[in-house]
């Protein structure tokens, strides 16, 4: 915009030269046709001089005449007065012609001529009173007449001469008034010109002013509806002046009609809360004196003219307008909403932690006071049986080891409890292990089982993840030892572990997360196996698929597992094949 | 209350349990170890009797962490403290295998973690393991892995 402005600025201003250039051309062109015009009248009137220069010579020469033939001293005025005229008028011809060399020369010339032909009159004259004879007076008479042929003849030729210099002189005028109307023409068609353009461009901009200006009302309202919808208005304050102006929704987020009164500082901290004006008077005070303002955003109550309590946020930021003077321009918002549900947030945290709290406290309670008793009723029945077996009938002898089975069964089942819901995320940390001797110490741990069913346990080698490591310890453990319990009658079991890295778009249900890399840790055995379409049911808790009687599983422990492989934000499934076996599959992040 | 065997060295038990406690003795008695036991009700009785200036140092102590009054760490932490008895060998004996308990214990300076076992062979296999075991010895290695007792 500004580099147009320069452009038009210097195109006007080139404009007006070019006008004035005109002009002065005019000017000349009128000056050379007054000129020219003048030029033409001298000629004329140096035309006349002559005529009038010669008619004096002429009147003196009639009236010497006159006397001669009269002899009245009467007719001898004329010649005076045309001795004088002629010395005049050959004077002024002298002053006309001044700038023609050849002029002044014939002049010079005819004056001469004048002058003999004045001497011969006054000759004549003197021989006519002294009363001569006759012949030296004709003699002078045809002299004198000679002298005016001469004479005659001499100002015919410079008569010629100005008639020459007069044709010059008016075809130069002629030409001078032919071109003055076409140099008006050609500037007023310039002129014209110049005057269309602007108003072209005036036009343009106009127009342009037009569009901006209801882009800038739309604007405007579009602001004004984007500040009511976001419950938020801006405000300025001119700290030198101190003048304080607010947008039209301040008000309405005070409940007033816009601008309906006026919002001074004071006004305003009336709306506030009692207990939160200090910090605003104290605010603003700092603002105007140190001419600073935290650019922190800062939090108070408002009370509307209705009454009811709303929490207000305000931001400032120093800036200076053209002449310097520092202003504080800001937006405050309405945050109520934010606020009550960051407090409704605050509140069910608070539950949640008191929820948590109250958790870990059943845990520890499970911990120790439910298994207190339950271990030392095992305890006291392997006692009997040890001591008194002599002594004790056969059916109680079983009565007993069918309560020691209950009793193991419930101590199993809250081992198992507890270890669920300890197997949480949130306090462990996870650190980089290496999955092989988390295996090793599975392995270690259930070494008796292991022995017992002469299983044998194969495994490729597994990576180093950032793992749980007890959880993924405890998962190794479940998993083998599920094996391990649904094996074959007669049939040594064989774990097989083996471990590869997939994409997560390859497998079905990793598809939602966005491209990622896993470890697929695979646990094979070849046991019973089960019906794949309880595949997903098996990870229930306390979900079973064969009767209590028979194994003596809980039905916590693949729970135990799917809930330590969601910890690690990964998947778990599995693959029965009736009367073959199982597979799981763990599906581990790879970092 | 002793047991009057002609003895090597002696073994103390602190446990508030009175079923723990008979379990215990029973264990030992069946063991036929050359040691004495000294049961004691609670930490207190423990600190007792262990400042006593005629008492002979005990080989193991097992501590129980449940106990009323100062709890079992507490005391572990006493012992430690305590000039004339910070080399004592000290097993927590508990019903609880909470990780949290586990950790306590062994920052606190003890030497092996027992896990009450819910059968009486159980109980006579690891009390043997312990008592035999030689504690607090320039060559045993307190490591996190086997400073719960296992079998």
């Amino acid at each position: 915009m500004q580099k147009s402005n320069l452009f038009f600025r210097s195109l006007f201003i080139i404009a007006v030269f070019l006008l004035m250039l005109i002009a002065g051309i005019i000017y000349r062109q009128l000056q050379m046709v007054k000129n020219s015009s003048k030029l033409v009248m001298h000629t004329y009137e140096v035309n006349l001089k002559m005529e009038q220069l010669f008619s004096a010579v002429k009147d003196a020469e009639a009236s010497q005449r006159g006397y001669i033939i009269t002899g009245e001293t009467l007719y001898l005025d004329p010649y005076f007065t045309s001795l004088n005229n002629v010395k005049n008028y050959y004077n002024e011809l002298k002053f006309m012609t001044a700038d023609n060399l050849i002029q002044q020369q014939n002049l010079e010339k005819l004056n001469d001529l004048i002058n003999t032909r004045f001497k011969l009159l006054s000759e004549t004259l003197k021989l006519h009173i002294a009363g001569h004879n006759n012949d030296s007076l004709n003699s002078l008479l045809l002299k004198g007449e000679n002298v005016m042929s001469d004479i005659r003849i001499h100002i015919h030729t410079m008569t010629q001469i100005e008639n020459g210099l007069l044709d010059m002189r008016q075809k130069e005028n002629d030409n001078q008034r032919s071109i003055t109307p076409i140099i008006f023409l050609i500037v007023i068609l310039f002129s014209l010109c110049i005057f269309i353009l602007s108003y072209y461009q005036i036009n343009e901009d106009a127009n342009r002013l037009v569009k901006l200006n209801s882009n800038l009302l739309i604007t405007n309202k579009i602001f004004e509806h984007a500040e009511e919808i976001a419950c938020m208005s801006h405000w300025q304050w001119d700290l030198t002046t101190n003048k304080l102006t607010y947008s039209d929704n301040q008000y309405r987020l005070l409940g007033l009609e816009p601008q309906s009164i006026d919002l001074s500082l004071k006004a305003f901290s009336e709306f506030v809360h009692p207990d939160d004006r200090n910090i605003l008077l104290e605010r603003s005070k700092l603002a105007i004196k140190v001419g600073e303002s935290p650019s922190a955003p800062y939090y108070f109550r408002v009370i509307r003219k209705d009454g009811e309590l709303r929490y207000f946020k305000a931001i400032g930021k120093l800036t200076s307008d053209l002449h310097g003077n520092k202003i504080l321009i800001g937006v405050t918002i309405d945050v109520t909403d934010q606020h009550l549900s960051e407090l409704n947030l605050e509140e069910k945290n608070k539950e949640l932690e008191r929820s948590n709290a109250e958790l870990e406290s059943f845990n520890y309670l499970a911990s120790h006071d439910l298994q207190e008793p339950i271990r030392k009723i095992q305890t006291f029945i392997s006692r009997i049986i040890e001591k008194e077996k002599d002594h004790i009938s056969e059916s109680a002898l079983d009565y007993f080891s069918r309560m020691q089975l209950s009793a193991h069964r419930m101590q199993k089942l809250i081992e198992y409890l507890l270890m669920y819901s300890r197997t949480n995320r949130t306090d462990q940390i996870f650190e980089y292990s290496d999955l092989n001797k988390l295996l090793d110490h599975a392995k270690q741990e259930l070494s008796l089982a292991i022995e017992e069913k002469n299983a044998t346990i194969i495994s490729s080698p597994l990576p180093a993840i950032k793992v749980i490591p007890a959880q993924i310890q405890q998962l190794f453990i479940n998993l083998i030892s599920n094996s391990l319990k649904y094996s074959k009658d007669k049939v040594a079991p064989v774990i097989n572990i083996n471990s590869e890295i997939v994409d997560s778009k390859d497998i079905t249900e990793l598809k939602n997360e966005p491209g990622r890399k896993y470890h697929k840790i695979s646990v094979t055995d070849n046991g019973m196996g089960f019906e794949q379409e309880y595949a997903e049911s098996i990870f229930l808790l306390f979900h079973r698929l064969h009767e209590r009687s028979e194994f003596s599983g809980s039905g916590i422990g693949l729970s135990i597992c799917k809930k330590i492989v969601e910890n690690h934000l990964g998947f778990i499934s599995a693959e029965g094949r009736p009367g073959e076996g199982a597979t799981f599959n763990i599906y581990l992040l790879a970092s | 209350m002793t047991i009057n065997h002609p003895q090597s060295f002696s073994v103390i038990l602190a446990d508030d349990d009175e079923d723990d406690r008979l379990f215990f003795r029973e264990a030992i008695q069946d063991l036929n170890i050359n040691a004495s036991l000294v049961v004691v009700n609670d930490g207190t009785q423990l600190m007792s009797y262990l400042n006593r200036n005629d008492t002979i140092l005990p080989k193991l102590i097992f501590l129980d962490i449940n106990m009323p009054g100062k709890n079992g760490i507490k005391i572990l932490q006493d012992i430690r403290h305590t000039d004339l008895l910070k080399e004592l060998p000290v097993a927590i004996y508990s019903t609880s295998t909470s990780p949290k308990d586990v950790k306590s214990a062994l920052d606190n300076g003890a030497d092996v973690y027992i896990k009450k076992p819910s059968d009486y062979d159980g109980l006579k296999k690891i009390l043997s393991k312990a008592i035999l075991s030689n504690w607090r010895t320039k060559s045993s290695i307190n490591t996190k892995d086997n400073f719960v007792l296992s079998l």
